[in-house]
C-alpha cells in the first residue's frame, strides 16, 4: 500500500453492469442503500451488447422475412428480394445504443455511482479500481460479483481466420454464410440455425447428444419436422473429432457418430455456442479464499453470498443455467437480503425459451419426465392449426401441450411452439407457480379471436371438452358429470 | 458426474445439518463408501457413495444445516459420464437418501420439478418472512396446495407452546415482563429447528388430521405396587411401567381399534397385528419415542430391560433409526414428572395414545363402605374419534385397569 493512500468508504459496491449488476444496484438504491457500480466496459454487459439484445434482432428480421410470403396474401406488396445486411447492423447498434443510455440513464436516476474500470480485490472488504493510470482504491461494507462469462472455443477446434465464430461474433458478419455449420445443443445454436437459414444460408445443424432436441418430445418432433421443412440439416449423435480451415473458404469438419464411422462434412463457415468460463481472472478472489469450483465458477449457498459472507455472487460467475433472466433474479433478490428481506430465488420453472421460427417456450414438466417419475397424466396436445387466430396470420405450425397430474387436476407442465409463445410463457410460469388446477386455466375469459385461446382449449382437452379439437372414439373420452 | 444430494429423510423430516466430510477433495471413492456424516433431526447418519469416482468438489460446508435436494458434493465418475439416475440407500434403515444425476440436468432438475412446493408465491413468502420451512405447513386442502390460511394457522399453533413453556420455566421472570410494556422487552431466542421443529410438525399433523377425544380414569395400583415390592424382596426388580405395557398389550388385543391406523383414501382401517409399543421419554433435545417392538412377545421382564435401555440412548443421543420406527401405540410416561391430567396428542398415525400420571396416596370407599387407603393412579387416554367411540374407550381403559388392579389376572393372561 502507497503510504497516505486514502481508501473511500462505499456501503456496498457492485462489480460488473450487466443486467445482474444493474438491476441488483437498482434495486438496491431503491431500497435506500448507497450503490457503487464498477463497470469496466459498457453498461448491459454481454447481454445488451453481444448477447441477447443482438441475437434478438437478427431472429426478429428472420420472421419478419418469413412472413414476406404471407404479405404478399394479404395484398401487401414486398418483393422480399435483397437484403441488407449493413443495415440491420446499423439497426442493432442503434437499440443497443438506445437501451444502453436508458441503463445509464436509470443507474443516474437512481443514484447509483457508476465507475468505470477493472475491480481487484486488494482485501475483504477492499477493492482497487484500476482505470488507465488512476488507481482507486474502497473499503466496502457489502460486494456484489456480477463479472459474468465469457465463451471459449472448444480444445479440438483451432481458429485461424473469422469464419469460426462465437455467439458474440456472429451477429457481427457482414456478410450472410453460403454454407453455416452449427454445433451445439442448446437454444442459441437453434436459434442461429432457423435464422441464417431464413437469410440464405446452407445451414447443417450437427447435435451432440442421442436425444435431437431438450425439449418434451412433442415440441422435439415438431421442431425437427419445422427444420426439416426448412431444408436444415440435422445430424444427430455427432462427436466433432477435427476442424480445418482450407484455404478456399472452406472449413472441413470431420465427426464421428454413435456406430464409430467417421464422417466428412465441410462448410464455409462454423458456429459454435462454445464453452463459458467464468469472468473471475482479475478479480483477486482466490487470495482471499473465496471458493470457486474446478471450472472457476464461484461457489454460493443460497442466499448467494460467497465463502466471505459479506461478498455475494450473482449471474453467470456462479453455477447454473446462463441466462440473464437467471442474472436479473438473482440480483433483485441479493439486494434485498442485503436490505434485511427475504426473499429467495427458486428456478424451478425457468421457461426454455428459443426464438426459432417457430418459437418454443416449455415450463414445468415434460411428458418424459413425468412418465419417468410414475405420475398419473394427463396430456392434452392443441394444434395452432384449429385456432382462428392463427388461420388468420398464417401461423398455424405448431401447438400446446399441457400435462396434468389426474390425481389432483394441478398442472405439471406447458410446452409450446408456435407464433407468440415466447410472450405467452409468461401465463405458462405463472399458473405453475400459483399450482393452478385445470379449473383455473378453464375459468378466466380469453380475448378471441387469439392465440391465447390455445392455452385454454389445450386445458379443456385435458378433459375431452375443446371445442375446436376433434373428438376422441366415444369409449376414449373421460365421461363428466356435473356437479 | 455425480451430483450427491441430500434426498429423503426418514421420518418426514425436511433437513439435515452437515456434521463431517469422511473424505476431501480430490479423494478417490468406491461405491457405499461413507461420504459425510449428516445429522437429521432425530439421529446421525452417513450418506455413502453412490459410485467409484473421485471427490471432485464439495459445495456445502461443515456445520451447515441444509434442505433435502440440496446437492452436497460432486463425484467425478469413472468410465461413462453419460446420463445417470442413482438412488442409493444409506446404511441406517430408510434414512437418509442421496440421489445421483447428471450434472448436465442440474438445469432442470426434475427431482426438484415433482417434490414441487404447491402454494403461490405471495404464500411462500409470507412462510420465509416468518421463518417457516412452507414444506412442514399441513395443507388443508386435500391436493396438497397450502394455503395462506395454513401457514398462518401453522405460525398460531406453533406460537402456543413456546409461550407455555416459557411460563412454566419461570413463573417471576414472566410476571415481571407481564408488567413491562412488551417493547421495551427483547424475548430470549430459541432457535426452532431439528426435533423441537419435528415434533411441532408432527403434533400440528396430528392435531388437523384427527378429531381428538381425551378419557380420564384412574386405577388402584395399590396390588401392582405389592407385587413389585414381594418381587423385590427376591431380588427381581421390575419397574411399573414393564407391567403397564404388558397390561396394554392385553388389552390391545380385545379393542383393536385403538392398535390401528386410519387409511382415510382407501377407506379402510388397518388392525395392526404387531404390537410395538413407543415409550414417549422426555429429553434435553426435547420428546423423543423409542419403540418396544413386538411387546407381545415378549416378557414383563424383557419389556422392563428394554425400556430402561431405549430410555438410556435416548438421553444420550444414541438412538437408531430403527429404535424409533413401526410404533403402533404410544404410552406417555408422565408420572414421575408429576401431573395429574392431560389431554395428549396422539403420535400420528395411530389411532391412540395413554398417559400415565402421578400415583397419589388416596382415600377411597372399599366395597365394605370402608374408607381405606389406596394407590391411586389418574391415565388419560386420547383416541381418534373417527375410528372409535367414547363407550368402546372406556370399555379398553376398564379391561386394562382390571389387569394391573388384580395382577394375577395378568399372570393368567400370559399363560
Amino acid at each position: 500500500m502507497v503510504v497516505g493512500e486514502i481508501s473511500q468508504e462505499r456501503d456496498l459496491v457492485i462489480i460488473g453492469g450487466g443486467p445482474g449488476g444493474y438491476s441488483a444496484a437498482i434495486r438496491a438504491a431503491q431500497l435506500g442503500i448507497q450503490v457503487t457500480l464498477i463497470e469496466q466496459g459498457n453498461l448491459g454487459g454481454v447481454c445488451l451488447n453481444k448477447g441477447c439484445i443482438p441475437s434478438k434482432i437478427w431472429t426478429y428480421a428472420a420472421k419478419k422475412r418469413s412472413e414476406i410470403q404471407h404479405m404478399e396474401e394479404l395484398g401487401i406488396e414486398s418483393s422480399g428480394e435483397g437484403f441488407h445486411v449493413g443495415k440491420l447492423l446499423d439497426y442493432q447498434t442503434k437499440v443497443t445504443k438506445q437501451l444502453r443510455m436508458g441503463v445509464e440513464k436509470l443507474c443516474s436516476e437512481n443514484q447509483v455511482e457508476v465507475i468505470k474500470g477493472k475491480a481487484t480485490f486488494t482485501r475483504s472488504d477492499r477493492i482497487g479500481v484500476e482505470n488507465g493510470h488512476q488507481f482507486d482504491t474502497y473499503t466496502f461494507k457489502q460486494a456484489i460479483i456480477a463479472t459474468g462469462s465469457f465463451a471459449e472455443l472448444q480444445a479440438n477446434i483451432p481458429r485461424e481466420s473469422n469464419r469460426i465464430l462465437l455467439s458474440d461474433e456472429i451477429f457481427k458478419l457482414a456478410k450472410i454464410p453460403d454454407h453455416l455449420i452449427v454445433y451445439g445443443n442448446d437454444y442459441i445454436a437453434f436459434e442461429i440455425a432457423s435464422t441464417y437459414r431464413e437469410f440464405g444460408s446452407k445451414v447443417t445443424l450437427l447435435l451432440e447428444n442421442e436425444r435431437d432436441f431438450p425439449y418434451d418430445s412433442a415440441i422435439n418432433k415438431e421442431l425437427t419436422r419445422q427444420f426439416k421443412k426448412k431444408k436444415i440439416q440435422i445430424i444427430k449423435n455427432a462427436q466433432l473429432n477435427s476442424v480445418k480451415e482450407m484455404n478456399d473458404s472452406i472449413i472441413t469438419i470431420t465427426y464421428e457418430k454413435d456406430d464409430d464411422t467417421e464422417h466428412l462434412l465441410e462448410g464455409t463457415h462454423l458456429f459454435t455456442p462454445g464453452i463459458r468460463k467464468p469472468n473471475v481472472q482479475s478479480l483477486g478472489i482466490n487470495r482471499l479464499g473465496v471458493k470457486q469450483n474446478e471450472e472457476g465458477f464461484i461457489t454460493v449457498n443460497k442466499n448467494l453470498q460467497t465463502t466471505i459472507p459479506s461478498i455475494y455472487a450473482i449471474g453467470d460467475v456462479v453455477k447454473g443455467p446462463m441466462l440473464a433472466v437467471k442474472a436479473i433474479k438473482q440480483g433483485k433478490v441479493t439486494a434485498e437480503l442485503i436490505a434485511g428481506g427475504k426473499p429467495e430465488v427458486d428456478l424451478t420453472f425457468l421457461p426454455a425459451v428459443a426464438h426459432t421460427i417457430p418459437p418454443i417456450a416449455s415450463v414445468g414438466l415434460t411428458e418424459e419426465e413425468a412418465v419417468e417419475h410414475d405420475l398419473d397424466i394427463r396430456i392434452s396436445q392443441f394444434p395452432f392449426g384449429s385456432n382462428g387466430y392463427a388461420m388468420i396470420s398464417g401461423k398455424k405450425d405448431g401447438f400446446i401441450k399441457v400435462i396434468s397430474d389426474k390425481s389432483n387436476d394441478i398442472i405439471l407442465g406447458i410446452h409450446m411452439i408456435g407464433e407468440g409463445a415466447i410472450e405467452l410463457s409468461a401465463s405458462f410460469a405463472q399458473l405453475l407457480e400459483m399450482a393452478a388446477k385445470e379449473e383455473d386455466v378453464k375459468f378466466p375469459l380469453y380475448a378471441h379471436p387469439s392465440m391465447n385461446e390455445g392455452l385454454l382449449e389445450a386445458v379443456e382437452g385435458l378433459i375431452g371438452e375443446s371445442i375446436h379439437m376433434v373428438p376422441k372414439r366415444k369409449d376414449e373420452r373421460v365421461s363428466h358429470v356435473f356437479t | 458426474m455425480l451430483e450427491v444430494k441430500l434426498h429423503d429423510i426418514g421420518e418426514g423430516m425436511t433437513e439435515g445439518e452437515i456434521i463431517h466430510y469422511l473424505i476431501k477433495e480430490g479423494d478417490n471413492v468406491t461405491a457405499d463408501q461413507p461420504l459425510v456424516e449428516v445429522q437429521t433431526d432425530k439421529m446421525v447418519a452417513e450418506l455413502p457413495s453412490p459410485g467409484t469416482g473421485k471427490i471432485k468438489e464439495i459445495v456445502v460446508n461443515t456445520g451447515e444445516t441444509v434442505q433435502v435436494g440440496t446437492t452436497l458434493l460432486y463425484i467425478e465418475a469413472e468410465g461413462n459420464n453419460k446420463i445417470k439416475k442413482l438412488t442409493t440407500q444409506a446404511k441406517e434403515g430408510n434414512a437418509p437418501m442421496i440421489t445421483v444425476t447428471n450434472q448436465k440436468e442440474v438445469q432442470k432438475s426434475p427431482v426438484r420439478l415433482i417434490n414441487r412446493i404447491l402454494a403461490t408465491p405471495y404464500t411462500r413468502k409470507i412462510a420465509r418472512d416468518n421463518n417457516i420451512n412452507i414444506e412442514d405447513v399441513q395443507a388443508s386442502d386435500p391436493s396438497g396446495r397450502v394455503t395462506e390460511d395454513d401457514v398462518y394457522r401453522f405460525i398460531k399453533v406453533r406460537q402456543k407452546p413456546i409461550k407455555s413453556t416459557a411460563v412454566s420455566q419461570s413463573k417471576n421472570t414472566a410476571k415481571e415482563e407481564m408488567n413491562k410494556p412488551t417493547q421495551t422487552t427483547h424475548p430470549d431466542e430459541i432457535p426452532f429447528r431439528g426435533i423441537r421443529k419435528q415434533i411441532a410438525k408432527n403434533m400440528t399433523k396430528s392435531l388437523f388430521t384427527i378429531p381428538h377425544v381425551t378419557h380420564f380414569d384412574e386405577v388402584d395400583m395399590t396390588n401392582l405396587f405389592k407385587l413389585r415390592e414381594e418381587l423385590k424382596a427376591d431380588n427381581m426388580y421390575v419397574s411399573v411401567p414393564a407391567f403397564l405395557v404388558k397390561a396394554l398389550v392385553i388389552a390391545l388385543k380385545d379393542f383393536p381399534v385403538f392398535n390401528a391406523e386410519l387409511d382415510e383414501e382407501n377407506e379402510k382401517i388397518l388392525l395392526k397385528k404387531d404390537y410395538h409399543i413407543g415409550m414417549a421419554t422426555d429429553t434435553e433435545d426435547g420428546l423423543m419415542v423409542p419403540v418396544v417392538h413386538e411387546a407381545d412377545k415378549k416378557t414383563i421382564q424383557t419389556i422392563h430391560k428394554e425400556i430402561k435401555h431405549l430410555t438410556t440412548k435416548a438421553k444420550n443421543s444414541d438412538l437408531k433409526p430403527a429404535d424409533i420406527q413401526k410404533s403402533t401405540f404410544t404410552v406417555s410416561n408422565v408420572g414421575p414428572l408429576g401431573s395429574t391430567g392431560a389431554t395428549p396428542i396422539i403420535n400420528y398415525p395411530e389411532t391412540a395414545l395413554i398417559a400415565f400420571h402421578k400415583t397419589k396416596k388416596m382415600p377411597v370407599v372399599n366395597e365394605n363402605d370402608d374408607i381405606v387407603i389406596r394407590q391411586i393412579m389418574t391415565l388419560s387416554l386420547s383416541f381418534d374419534h373417527r375410528v372409535a367411540d367414547g363407550a368402546t374407550a372406556v370399555m379398553f381403559t376398564n379391561r386394562f385397569s382390571k389387569l394391573i388392579e388384580q395382577p394375577y389376572k395378568l399372570m393368567l393372561e400370559m399363560m
